[in-house]
């Protein structure tokens, strides 16, 4: 009986359980707290979702209290902001302090209650949108029309006390566009707008943020028409414009049409390629620079016919071992004394006055001690007395380089290393000379001399064949070499002889020694210059045809000149103790040296010769 | 001729007169920025309250994401919100908590009330720099953001010293100021207190910064502009 009982009551209340299980009422579901915002800092409202409703009616109710406070309040107002919502106005609002807010959902079931929300009004300021937006189109009378916009703080803010501080943002676009175009205007309440596309509608929107708070909505849209006034005459302008380039353009292939290619031809002319009379391009790929300049129409080069006036006489160089130079001077040369010549290879170089070193390392006016490679010009230097004769001028003694030095007179030779009068030109003529002499003085292994040859167009024809011979050059390139050894300079001698072997078969060259100067230096003129040049010395004419060969070199690198086969043979210099023929040479060289030095150097003239400048002039 | 000998008179004496007048009002006006230690120099109240409110708002905003910072890195699922209720130590001071207060108190004791807060945070910056480069791993951005409130601090409790200086000067009272005593607290062995420490310095650090923020922006308003900015 009891058990029955028991179990009936068990029975009873489950199937109650079930039915209202069946009916869906349950107690509510736990609401939550959404958001809380805080349009001035003044009053606040939050907003809350219920949860599962049970299936009953719920009633919502929201307490807080408040950080420092015990005492738990109810929500003064659930009107004010729409359903779900909690209204709290200027009375209860404290900034500065944390509110904990929770919501509680009651129905009959039972009641439910929301997680606590930690709000503190300072960090959950959000305006309304600014208000009263006005937009106006300005056209100042020398100006573009620009777009003026207005708009005023929304309406709770209080701004003017300074409890909020606003700023602005405005962004507009034509109707039509889909991107909108934002800028930020500060704290200003106004805004110009100076880009504008006329014809088109414009619409505008702003928004504001408090200084340390969230931005506002967009206020809702203005629209403005932008007046296309101007754009009349712009379209006007450009149809005319148009239709004249349509009418040139028709007109341009129409005549282009009708005349064909000689109106192409006509504006453009066929450009012309370069074209040098004579001038073969296949000769220079071959590298065979004598045809091609001779297709140019040069002459030889070197030149060899054109310049008579440049023409001077070669000195004889001679293949033999005991080569002698020859070198030719006439008479009157002779008497005129020697000249040290120097080249000059080029205006600029080479040249200097008195003062600037030289290979000659004295000067006219005063020898120099100078090391240059030619130790000749110490020779030459203590040749000054003009009463030394050639031969002691000559001393090879006196001479580490014993390299003699024969002055080319005449405005176009360069006397290498003298300093070379700026007149003179024609360096080529002096390397040429060198050359020879250089030949000369390889031949008699050991003196070298320099002869130079004025001519141009003879110095590189000389050079080439000497580069072209080639016996006994080590010999004679030794021996020169011992010159610049003992200089320890790289003169002009070791130029020719790096470049050229001297040994050639040219025929001998024959130079005219148009005088000494009271250096000792031999000057030696062109082959037909004439004596009139040879001033300084009053030379008797029949020496004008004499010629000095070098008959041998000596040990101490002493040039012994003879005279020309045809005229005298004469030494021009020797050792002291050299059996070159003195008396000849004495009688020729007493009127060397009777010359008085006339430096040929004059002010500003050359006083060396760049081995550097030798060493173009070779290549 | 007499007349026209008195008119020239009259003329020099007008002349003279006008120049002594303009030599007089120039005392009047405004004078422009005054170089550092300059003793007489006058920079005006508008200038002075314009740098004081770009202070206070620099600092607030450094104080605010340094705050949140901290909280993103340290403070997760750690409930310390709950924790740091009432917690600042300048809480015994009693600064106005809404507009109407705000508006209500004369503003020399809103300038007395900001001079002390402000002195109230010398200490607790210090000690908060010198505790964060200590922190382990010590972050980089919070650690530079410290150091540069700290500074700015400084310059603006300068700031408000002068204004107050021209304001009601010759008033000098007593250096009243919050002790700050939550040293120990930073320097806990237990790592979670440790940060909690930390994040209720940062958070009472932010509303303080608030409050001068905003009370030197009344003042300014109500001082400078007339209640009309």
């Amino acid at each position: 009986m009891k058990e029955n009982v028991a179990s009936t009551i068990v029975f009873i209340l489950l199937l109650f359980l079930n039915i209202n299980l069946l009916n869906g009422q349950s107690p509510p579901g736990k609401p939550e707290i959404i958001k809380c915002r805080s349009p001035e800092k003044e009053t606040f409202t939050c907003w809350w979702k219920p949860g599962a409703q049970g299936g009953l009616p719920t009633n919502y109710t929201l307490t807080y209290h408040k950080e420092g406070e015990t005492v738990t309040h109810e929500c003064p107002d659930y009107k004010t902001g729409g359903p779900n919502s909690c209204y709290f106005n200027k009375k209860h609002t404290s900034i500065w302090t944390i509110y904990i807010i929770t919501v509680n959902a009651t129905n009959q079931m039972g009641s439910s209650s929301s997680d606590p929300r930690y709000v503190d009004v300072t960090y959950i300021v959000e305006p309304d949108p600014p208000v009263n937006l006005t937009l106006e189109l300005k056209q100042p009378e020398d100006r573009k029309p620009y777009l003026w916009m207005k708009w005023l703080p929304p309406t709770l803010v209080d701004v003017r006390s300074g409890w909020l501080t606003l700023q602005y943002e405005i962004r507009l676009k034509p109707e039509k566009s889909a991107e909108w175009e934002i800028h930020f205007a500060g704290q200003q309440t106004q805004f110009k707008i100076l880009s504008l596309y006329p014809g088109q509608k414009y619409l505008v929107q702003v928004r504001c943020k408090p200084d340390h708070g969230f931005w506002s909505e967009w206020s809702p849209e203005s629209s403005i028409q932008i007046a296309n006034d101007f754009t009349m005459k712009d379209t006007t302008v450009w149809i005319f414009v148009a239709v004249l380039s349509a009418v040139f353009c028709l007109i341009m292939v129409w005549a282009v049409a009708l005349k064909g290619y000689s109106m192409v031809s006509c504006i453009l002319p066929p450009v012309p390629g370069p074209k040098i009379k004579g001038f073969d391009t296949h000769l220079l790929e071959k590298g065979k620079s004598e045809e091609l300049l001779s297709a140019l129409g040069c002459q030889d080069f070197p030149p060899t016919s054109d310049c008579e006036d440049l023409l001077v006489e070669f000195l004889e160089v001679d293949d033999s071992e005991d080569q002698q130079l020859m070198p030719a001077h006439s008479k009157e040369h002779l008497d005129q004394g020697l000249k040290p010549t120097h080249l000059d290879p080029d205006s600029d170089s080479g040249r200097g006055s008195c003062d600037s070193p030289s290979l000659l390392s004295e000067k006219c006016e005063e020898p120099q001690a100078k090391p240059s490679t030619f130790h000749t010009p110490e020779g030459i230097e203590k040749a000054k007395n003009p009463e030394t004769n050639v031969t002691r001028t000559w001393d090879p003694t006196s001479l580490e380089g014993k390299i003699p030095y024969f002055h080319v007179d005449g405005s176009k030779s360069s006397t290498w290393p003298l300093p070379q009068p700026p007149s003179q030109h024609n360096p080529r003529s002096s390397y040429h000379n060198i050359a020879d002499v250089g030949k000369l003085a390889m031949g008699t292994a050991g003196a070298s001399a320099t002869l130079l040859d004025k001519t141009d167009k003879h110095v590189l024809k000389s050079s080439k064949t000497i580069e072209t011979g080639g016996e006994g050059k080590a010999a004679e390139q030794r021996e020169v070499e011992s010159f610049p050894s003992k200089t320890d300079q790289d003169t002009a001698w070791l130029l020719p002889q790096e470049k050229t072997p001297f040994i050639s078969a040219k025929p001998l060259d024959y130079v005219e020694i148009h005088k000494v100067n009271k250096d000792g230096a031999l000057s030696f003129l062109l082959k037909q210059k004439e004596n009139s040049d040879q001033t300084e010395k009053p030379s008797a004419p029949e020496h004008s045809k004499e010629y000095a060969k070098v008959s041998r070199v000596m040990d101490n690198h002493i040039l012994v000149l003879t005279q020309d086969p045809r005229a005298q043979n004469l030494a021009l210099f020797e050792e002291p103790a050299k059996e070159a023929p003195p008396p000849l040479l004495q009688k020729d060289l007493a009127s060397f040296t009777a010359t008085p030095s006339n430096c040929r150097l004059q002010p500003g003239g050359l006083d060396y010769l760049d081995p550097a400048d030798f060493m173009h002039s070779f290549q | 001729m007499d007349n026209k000998g008195s008119s020239l008179k009259g003329s020099l004496l007008l002349l003279l007169l006008l120049a002594s007048n303009l030599l007089l009002c120039k005392s009047v006006a405004s004078l422009p920025i005054c170089p550092s230690g300059a003793v007489n120099c006058q920079v005006s109240l508008r200038d002075l309250f314009d740098r004081a409110v770009i202070l206070s708002h620099y600092i607030h905003n450094l104080s605010s994401e340094m705050f949140n910072e901290f909280d993103k890195r340290y403070a997760q699922g750690r409930g310390f919100i709950t924790k740091a209720i009432n917690s600042c130590h300048t809480s015994s001071l009693s600064t106005p908590e809404d507009k109407e207060q705000a508006q209500q108190i004369h503003h020399e004791d809103l300038l007395n009330l900001v001079l002390r807060v402000l002195r109230s945070w010398n200490d607790p910056l210090y000690h908060l720099v010198a505790e964060v480069r200590g922190m382990q791993e010590a972050p980089e951005a919070i650690l530079s953001k410290a150091i540069e409130i700290e500074e700015q601090n400084r310059r603006l409790l300068e700031g408000m010293e002068k204004i107050v200086g021209q304001v009601h000067p010759g008033i000098k009272e007593n250096e009243v100021y919050s002790v700050w005593s939550g040293l120990p607290s930073l320097q806990m062995a237990d790592e979670d207190s440790r940060l909690f420490a930390f994040y209720n310095l940062l958070h009472c650090l932010r509303r303080d910064s608030h409050k001068i923020d905003n009370y030197l922006k009344l003042l300014k308003c109500r001082m400078v502009y007339d209640s009309n900015c």
